[in-house]
């Protein structure tokens, strides 16, 4: 399900980082014997002290990701990731790769789900590291977007009356088309961005609006329902708005961000218009 | 035409970034005006928008189109290489069709984040407010109709605007080179793209039911849009006789307004 770096194709200088990392960072933990149900690595055979924090289970787009981003590991997920306190995966930068295939499949969706959980934390409630957009969304995902777009899109063909499933197409292709066709225009503007972090980032600024149309569609009140969305349009908009607005220069950060308030604006639209 | 190693337009450069620092768009965008650097005109970009130092590169003016140009992102970038004021600025002076400064102002530098987000906005409007007009013009005449949201109305729209914004151009474009004027593939998407902003705020007005009102909107926003059109081509038409291009392209423009308040706003 997730990928994970393969340490022969990844730079020297990340494994490296990598490696410093593990040595430094984590706590010194004594070696432990394989537990039974999992073909892991032998921990006495490799040079490395196996530690708590999980492997660095994504990959970062090659060039354009700036270099603090790519060989930091997620500082926050590891709390939450593998909750037991075995050393099941280690990860060492000279050969095999970390042990995500013979997993239990629970583990990695917990592992996924605590990564989504975190980033939707980070982007869309208020904490302190909101306003560096470098650090908002190192760890970003698809799979928190993926489902945020489905669930819109599912919520909005239940309440329609008719034509259900053209509902559910024109949400889903307004969305995932919005997403894409945004961060071009980032990037044609001469903004610097990535562009599956920004995909990631509105994606995740969907759940606002999320919980707005899943209210409609319990109460079936026009007022209520403008204001429901009036709302949370609001509270996507902020949550969206540092990093679009950081991603260009000050004397177009209205052309960046004008698209992104259009294209809520016009979800939030929709989710009032259907009944 | 002269080539050389100093004569350069920085804005092609894979790489550059206009926007970080703005007193360096400037020198970038000077040479770029000055008319024989400026290639703007060329769509789509060549070569990746890279330009080797020896080429001569208004020479040919079909320059080789290879598909590197095409399909990469970057080489794209100076068709949107304006600020927030400009776009404002170009915007002001669609609505106002008499001054008839608009080709000047996009001369240098045509853009085509104008014709993009206007057409987006436009199409989000139309099938919006047309649903809203119709229901409140069908609870005029049966007091007990019930809100349907039509989601053809945003199909209908989408086929429209695009279509119209991208295939009208271009074929002006053709056609004004077969007559043997010169025309700009680009200036002419930014010109028709930026003539349709007037439809958007007039869509918002058209909401109320009356009658009488609408078809006053829909004459007035369609006769401005029109007459923007016919003066701006016109000054790409001079010299030549070509009164009757502009015309059509006024009618066009025209039949365009009618449909909206036809299919959207019944």
């Amino acid at each position: 399900m997730s990928l994970h770096p393969n340490p022969l194709h990844s730079s020297a200088q990340s494994d490296i980082d990598e490696i410093e990392n593990l040595m430094y960072a984590a706590p010194v933990l004594p070696a432990r014997p394989p537990s039974p149900p999992r073909a892991s690595i032998p921990v006495s055979s490799t040079p490395f002290v196996p530690s708590n924090l999980p492997p660095p289970s994504y990959t970062k787009p090659a060039p354009p990701a700036p270099p603090p981003v790519a060989p930091v590991l997620p500082p926050i997920s590891s709390g939450g990731a593998s909750g037991d306190p075995r050393p099941a995966i280690s990860v060492d930068g000279f050969g095999s790769p970390p042990n995500t295939l013979t997993e239990p499949v629970w583990d990695t969706v917990k592992r996924d789900l605590s990564r989504i959980v975190s980033n939707l934390k980070l982007v869309v409630f208020p904490n302190p590291s909101r306003e560096d957009p470098g650090k908002a969304l190192r760890d970003w995902d698809l799979w928190g977007p993926f489902f945020f777009i489905v669930f819109l899109g599912l919520i909005l063909s239940w309440s329609a009356s008719v034509k259900k499933s053209e509902v559910f197409a024109v949400a889903f292709a307004v969305l995932a088309a919005g997403a894409v066709i945004l961060t071009l225009n980032v990037v044609l503007l001469g903004g610097h961005i990535i562009f599956f972090q920004s995909l990631s980032l509105l994606g995740y600024c969907l759940f606002p609006l999320d919980v707005g149309a899943l209210i409609c569609m319990l109460k079936d009140n026009v007022i209520l329902k403008i204001i429901v969305v009036s709302i949370t349009l609001a509270w996507s908009s902020w949550a969206a708005y540092p990093f679009m607005s950081a991603a260009v220069g000050p004397n177009r950060k209205a052309l960046a961000l004008y698209p992104v308030f259009l294209m809520y604006i016009s979800v939030g639209f929709l989710i009032i218009a259907i009944d | 035409m002269d080539e050389g190693y100093n004569s350069l337009p920085s804005t092609h450069l894979l790489g550059s970034v206009p926007a970080v620092v703005a007193d360096d768009k400037k020198p970038a965008v000077d040479e770029a005006r000055t008319g024989s650097h400026s290639n703007l005109h060329i769509f789509p970009p060549a070569n990746g928008g890279y330009q080797a130092p020896g080429t001569p590169y208004d020479g040919n003016e079909q320059a080789t189109t290879n598909w590197k140009g095409v399909l990469s992102i970057s080489s794209y970038s100076p068709y949107f290489n304006v600020d927030t004021d400009n776009v404002v600025d170009r915007i002001l002076s669609s609505m106002n069709p008499l001054q008839g400064d608009f080709r000047r102002k996009i001369d240098s530098y045509p853009d085509l984040y104008g014709p993009v987000w206007i057409s987006t906005t436009l199409v989000f409007m139309l099938a919006a407010l047309g649903n809203c007009g119709t229901y409140l013009m069908n609870r005029k005449s049966v007091p007990d109709t019930a809100w349907v949201f039509d989601v053809n109305y945003v199909n209908w729209a989408a086929s429209v605007v695009y279509g119209y914004a991208l295939l009208v151009p271009v074929a002006f474009y053709f056609l004004l080179q077969y007559f043997g004027c010169s025309a700009s593939l680009t200036r002419f998407w930014c010109l028709w793209g930026y003539s349709l902003f007037i439809f958007i705020p007039s869509s918002l007005l058209l909401v109320f039911p009356d009658e009488f009102l609408r078809w006053l909107i829909i004459l007035v926003a369609g006769a401005a849009s029109s007459v923007f059109i016919g003066i701006n081509l016109k000054s790409y038409t001079e010299g030549s006789d070509m009164m009757v291009m502009c015309v059509c392209a006024m009618v066009l423009q025209f039949v365009l307004a009618l449909f909206i308040k036809f299919f959207f706003y019944a």
